[in-house]
């Protein structure tokens, strides 16, 4: 995979992107505007008000990378031209690190979104400058397990049912991470599962970089198992669809 | 370096279905070959093989002596995108800029731009292309940096015939600096100008193979036409078929025939005796064949 290839893959994937605002702005808006109903709020303004906004920053990266990013995936399969760039001399990894970079891309600009109106409207006082660079740099991390998991339901469902499938998937997950109410509140059977979900570790990980405490090794583990699970999802339904297409 | 093509006793089958049994086919350097057969024949599944879409079940593909799609293949070929297969968001040059970057880059877009009439287009946004305006496209992508070897399916469809006239002199110029190239194409005219040799596909086998010199000397055929007074039919024995208000005989040997034709004094006028048209040529080996 060449510098000269990625960067051509990455201008290709952008100047679509880019060229329909009609997509990509509504998506960016979204979370923002999620946190400025519900978030910014009703968490008031104790360290609470912290705790939510680095909830929906989570929220907004998991449904930019999820949703938009990862699911639209499985329309890809039909599309001629992405046929065409398999012939073409090169690598064949480049166009999809093209397409994950611009989903973290335009994750961290929603979340980005959600932290200004936390800081600006929402009126969030953290600790220090650090703990806004720690929360940052922690969320877009949780970007690239985001996009992977919407990669890997992308590929396994069909083209019909991706969508309606991802929203059956996605908010109930958004819920039992704790993303919008607080963990505390949750039910203990609830609590049970929700220990195991990513949205959870997303969340916790969130929650202890704004506490500048160490990362909680268990909610770690949970992530890098996600991840995992999701490429290798991902990796073995290409390969099937593949040899499906073009055994 | 081996052949641009090498393919042998490719052997695919979806399910029940036996797409492709046994066949083999070659293609050199300066050699352009047609790839002709009817619908559901194999034609596709075979394109495909060669060009290392899909694996055959047994038997082997070589594109310059590497395996069929893998990146050393991949780097020596050029391919037309399917109609209709381009992002509405983007223009030609965009895409061409793109598949010269995938290409290694260093690579200018003017001589494909020049051969396929792109210059109006080229910074146009492609999503209110016509069909025909998506196809110079195409073709251009696949000629683009001047790839040893191009695979064209169905490259005219669609075209206007200044394109297709455009189409083929870039073909033949192509063949005629050394480069191989493979095409499918519904029109045997096209074939007939482009193409050195044609190998037909009938029911996953190569039922014909060969230049379309051999071919013709092979079918030494000629196609008589002449016109007869109202009232005076042709001889049964000619078994002439009526075209508008002429007839049109097919003869294998055309001078017996012609004399034949003067020794009973029929009252032809306006004759004329033309080779036969391939089309034709192959419609009568098929029947030999059968017979």
């Amino acid at each position: 995979m060449t510098n000269r290839q990625l960067l051509a893959e990455l201008t290709l994937v952008l100047r679509i992107l880019l060229r329909q605002p009609g997509f990509w702005v509504p998506t960016v808006l979204f979370p923002a505007m999620l946190y400025a109903f519900f978030g910014a709020g009703l968490a008031g303004d104790g360290p609470g008000a912290g705790y939510a906004m680095a909830s929906f920053a989570v929220y907004a990266v998991l449904g930019v990378g999820f949703y938009q990013f990862g699911v639209t995936v499985a329309q890809d399969r039909a599309d001629p031209f992405i046929l065409w760039q398999r012939l073409l001399p090169g690598s064949a990894l480049a166009p999809w690190v093209a397409r994950v970079a611009a989903g973290v891309g335009f994750s961290a600009l929603a979340m980005a979104l959600v932290l200004l109106l936390g800081k600006v409207l929402g009126g969030v006082l953290l600790a220090d400058g650090a703990a806004w660079v720690r929360l940052v740099g922690i969320t877009l991390l949780a970007a690239l397990p985001a996009t992977l998991m919407g990669t890997a339901l992308g590929s396994v469902a069909s083209v019909r049912a991706a969508v309606p499938l991802a929203n059956l998937v996605f908010l109930p997950l958004a819920y039992l991470g704790g993303l919008w109410m607080p963990p505390q509140l949750l039910p203990a059977a609830v609590n049970a599962i929700s220990v195991l979900t990513p949205t959870r570790a997303m969340g916790e990980l969130a929650w202890a970089a704004l506490d500048g405490r160490a990362l909680p090794g268990w909610y770690l583990g949970v992530l890098a198992a996600w991840t995992l699970a999701a490429a290798g999802v991902t990796w073995l339904a290409q390969a099937r669809h593949r040899r499906a297409v073009f055994g | 370096m081996g052949r641009p093509i090498d393919a042998r006793e490719l052997v695919k089958s979806f399910g029940p279905v036996r797409a492709v049994q046994g066949l083999s086919l070659h293609l050199d350097p300066a050699e352009a070959l047609g790839l002709l057969g009817p619908n559901g024949a194999g034609k596709s599944t075979t394109l495909a093989m060669l060009m290392g879409l899909r694996a055959p079940d047994t038997g082997e593909v070589r594109l310059f002596g590497h395996k069929a799609g893998s990146a050393a293949a991949r780097a020596q070929m050029g391919v037309t995108p399917q109609a209709a297969g381009f992002p509405d968001q983007l223009t030609p040059r965009e895409v061409l800029t793109y598949a010269a970057a995938r290409r290694g880059g260093g690579i200018g877009l003017d001589d494909v731009v020049a051969a396929f009439g792109l210059a109006p287009l080229i910074d146009r946004r492609m999503a209110g292309f016509s069909g025909g305006e998506v196809r110079r496209v195409a073709l251009a992508l696949a000629f683009l940096g001047r790839p040893v070897l191009v695979f064209l399916d169905e490259p005219t469809a669609g075209l206007d015939p200044t394109a297709q006239e455009a189409f083929r002199a870039t073909a033949r110029a192509y063949v005629a600096k050394g480069g191989a190239l493979i095409l499918t194409s519904h029109h045997w005219d096209e074939i007939e100008a482009v193409c050195d040799r044609i190998t037909m596909i009938d029911k996953g086998r190569a039922v014909l193979d060969g230049t379309l010199q051999d071919i013709r000397a092979r079918m030494r055929g000629r196609q008589i036409g002449f016109g007869l007074p109202q009232d005076v039919a042709p001889p049964e024995w000619l078994r002439a078929e009526r075209q508008g208000s002429r007839w049109r005989v097919e003869s294998g040997d055309s001078d017996a025939c012609l004399r034949r034709m003067m020794a009973e004094n029929l009252a032809f006028h306006d004759l004329t005796v033309e080779p036969l048209a391939l089309k034709d040529i192959i419609a009568r080996i098929g029947q030999e064949e059968r017979a």
